[in-house]
């Protein structure tokens, strides 16, 4: 049993993470449309600012702040830059477009960084533990589960009690006729676009606490897990790309407990075996989202 | 409407550019207007490989070969042993007459993404570097060395067409890429009828003599061999490994294993992970938290910041006595860049040691002060610097330019004293003779423990 509470607080550690990049997914797709597979580049940008930052001599203090600006920026630049241009385009055309922002993205930190590895302090705290009977808790775990609360809070917070919530849940249920009843779409994209900048932020920190370090394509692995748990809570649905996290986390976490030791390498697989047998049951993901109109 | 047409244009006329634009960076292309007379240095002294080259002589790639081959209407470089210190203390500014002979060309097929180009850019930087001082000191005996340098974009499809482009440009021996996925394509299309050095791969699967493909490092099977040959010798009896099924990860924790039990030692616990981007270890330290005593070695093929992400955790439950090993995976990915505290005693095997005053730091030195650059890696720049060497010294060896001729002269080499330490290939399918480097982390600093033979 001990074990098992064990294993459901790591996965529930790793699933926040999840959950904050997969409710960034979700909102750019509530309002776009859009499938966003240069979602990870926001980590990415980022790991190279904090990378730049400990360079600097910065602390995690003055880094944490650092990161979540540089997602939020990076985030809006990347749709002023690259989806502002095919709003009305297709979803193909969409996708492609998201596909080639993160294969330039990738490019240009490969020919101007490098391509190695660039590592930067954790902090000292990071593998802290407190230990509760025989449960033993990370702290960074503690601290992104309740970091993520809160960010997820807020978030309610802003899509339901403020006017840009609003238009964005407007925008996310009938574009058109949002846009017919005087909600403005360039404001309501580029805010959809910083949230998900500050969801991917505040994912980012954590991630990169734990890693230490960053890549040309530190940002695929992130961008997959959220991509994937977004479509576990179902496309579109903020709820239920907060599930999907929370599920992928623990699942990930689970199997590798519990496989038997011969199998036990094959834990991502069966991860996707899971998902491709929830998508035979559930096509739709865990929950059903009823409109998801493109702009 | 227009915006967009003029951002199509653009995107138009980028894609052309780009698809205009040759991959192959042809990075030295030495002129030779004259006789070269600055040879005999060249020809003149190393010691070390003296008795290779008349045991190549010997065998049968003799002075025939030139002959056979004909394809390049000069005469073939005479033989005798390259002085890799005479080329190392050339002064760009002040070479010796440009060598006038027919070129020594040498095709790089290398990934500068993010999978290998941890090694290959330094690797093809610091070639292309020797090539303008061996240039500079008048070629080899007369030839000047032409590198080309194509980048293989990290796809199998055009590896093939880059090595092919290289073949067409008459390459005498090439340099490939560190993994089997690409280093596969390589030997298909050459067929074996051109020497290819994989100079940072580990592979065991990629060497072949009959295919005239070589390593220049040790392969896997003996890095993970001498790191647990040295675990027993510190007389450590009990070890956990972290592994991922397949090649390297996987093969060199089951190398250590072997090794390691059948020396009476135990592997309490083989813990999978994701290699390259795990970096949480919550699930494995639990698991292994209440297993060990605290005088274990722990031992993977991890990247530097996943060892130190793994000590930190073990850490955090009260495991602080546990003693890491790693391989050359954990030197590639920016050891020093770590805290000197997350490293602090963490052994790992490699490929040389660059000690104050050596051959790899000239290097370093050499090539800073010519590009104002420094090299991201001393010792994958010192693997693909001996890549170059043990070519020159085959083709010294045979004096011949036949490529399939060359690949037999590498076959015969034997003490060949180069950048990162001596080895042989007479009598090995193409992984030379060398000891491995054990390294151990001190103070951030990168410290020799021992060079082990096997």
């Amino acid at each position: 049993m001990a074990r098992f509470v064990q294993s459901l607080l790591d996965g529930l550690g790793q699933g926040s993470i999840y959950a904050l990049l997969a409710l960034g997914v979700a909102v750019i797709f509530g309002v776009m449309h859009l499938l966003n597979f240069a979602h990870g580049e926001l980590i990415t940008v980022s790991g190279y600012v904090a990378y730049w930052g400990f360079l600097q001599g910065f602390s995690w203090t003055i880094l944490v702040p650092l990161i979540v600006a540089t997602a939020v920026i990076t985030s809006v630049l990347i749709e002023q830059v690259a989806f502002r241009w095919v709003r009305g385009a297709s979803d193909f055309t969409l996708l492609l477009t998201s596909f080639g922002v993160h294969f330039v993205v990738e490019a240009l930190f490969l020919m101007y960084v490098s391509a190695s590895v660039k590592s930067f302090d954790r902090p000292g705290w990071i593998t802290d533990t407190i230990a509760i009977g025989p449960v033993t808790i990370e702290t960074v775990d503690l601290l992104v589960i309740a970091a993520t609360a809160i960010t997820l809070g807020l978030t309610v917070l802003i899509l339901q009690r403020t006017m840009f919530g609003l238009a964005l849940r407007a925008a996310a249920e009938d574009f058109d006729a949002a846009r017919l009843m005087g909600v403005r779409s360039d404001r309501v994209i580029r805010g959809a676009f910083a949230l998900a900048g500050l969801l991917a932020g505040v994912a980012a920190v954590f991630w990169l606490m734990r890693a230490g370090q960053t890549t040309p394509g530190a940002g695929l692995t992130p961008m997959l897990k959220g991509v994937l748990a977004a479509l576990i809570g179902g496309l579109g649905s903020l709820r239920g790309a907060v599930i999907g996290g929370f599920a992928l986390g623990i699942a990930e976490v689970l199997l590798r407990q519990w496989l038997p030791g011969a199998v036990e390498g094959l834990t991502d697989g069966f991860v996707f075996v899971l998902i491709a047998l929830l998508f035979i049951f559930r096509p739709q993901g865990l929950i059903t989202v009823s409109h998801a109109e493109r702009v | 409407m227009s915006r967009r047409m003029v951002l199509a244009m653009l995107a138009a006329f980028a894609l052309l550019v780009a698809a205009c634009g040759s991959d192959s960076d042809e990075s030295d292309s030495a002129d030779t207007e004259t006789e070269a007379e600055a040879t005999d240095d060249t020809a003149a002294e190393d010691t070390a490989t003296d008795d290779t080259a008349a045991e190549t002589e010997d065998d049968a790639a003799g002075d025939d070969s030139a002959e056979d081959t004909g394809d390049e209407g000069d005469a073939a470089p005479a033989a005798g042993a390259v002085d890799i210190d005479a080329v190392l203390a050339a002064d760009l500014d002040n070479c010796a007459e440009a060598p006038s002979g027919e070129p020594i060309r040498v095709g790089m097929a290398m990934d500068f993404g993010e999978v290998s180009g941890f090694a290959d850019i330094p690797g093809s930087e610091a070639v292309t570097h020797l090539a303008d001082l061996v240039n500079c000191t008048g070629g080899v005996n007369g030839s000047p060395v032409e590198v080309r340098v194509s980048d293989i974009q990290g796809d199998p499809e055009v590896t093939a067409s880059v090595t092919q482009e290289l073949l067409d440009f008459g390459s005498h021996f090439l340099i490939g890429p560190p993994f089997a996925d690409f280093g596969q394509p390589v030997l298909q299309v050459t067929g074996g009828q051109v020497p290819v050095f994989f100079a940072a791969s580990t592979e065991p699967s990629l060497p072949n003599v009959a295919a005239n493909s070589f390593l220049v490092s040790f392969d896997d099977t003996a890095q993970a061999t001498a790191a647990a040959e040295f675990a027993l010798e510190r007389g450590f009896t009990r070890a956990v490994t972290f592994s991922s099924p397949g090649p390297y990860f996987g093969y060199n924790p089951q190398v250590f294993t072997q090794v390691f039990e059948a020396g009476r030692g135990q592997v309490i616990s083989d813990q999978t992970y994701t290699p390259v981007d795990q970096v949480d270890f919550s699930a494995q330290v639990n698991e292994l938290t209440d297993m060990l005593e605290g005088n274990e070695v722990v031992y993977s093929a991890m990247l530097a910041f996943q060892v130190t992400a793994l000590r930190g955790q073990f850490e955090g439950q009260g495991l602080d006595s546990l003693t890491y090993l790693g391989t050359d995976a954990f030197e590639a990915t920016g050891i020093l860049a770590e805290t000197p505290e997350s490293t602090e005693g963490i052994y790992h095997t490699t490929h040389a040691f660059a000690e104050p005053g050596g051959r790899i730091e000239t290097l370093l030195n050499s090539y800073e002060a010519t590009t104002g650059e420094a090299l991201e890696s001393g010792t994958f720049a010192g693997l693909y610097a001996d890549a170059l060497f043990l070519g020159i010294q085959a083709i010294n060896d045979c004096a011949c330019t036949d490529p399939a001729e060359i690949g037999t002269a590498v076959a015969g080499i034997s003490g060949f004293n180069g950048f990162t330490g001596e080895m042989s290939y007479a009598g090995t399918n193409g992984i030379p003779n060398k000891p491995v480097s054990i390294h151990q982390l001190v103070g951030g600093e990168d410290t020799l423990v021992v060079n082990w033979e096997l």
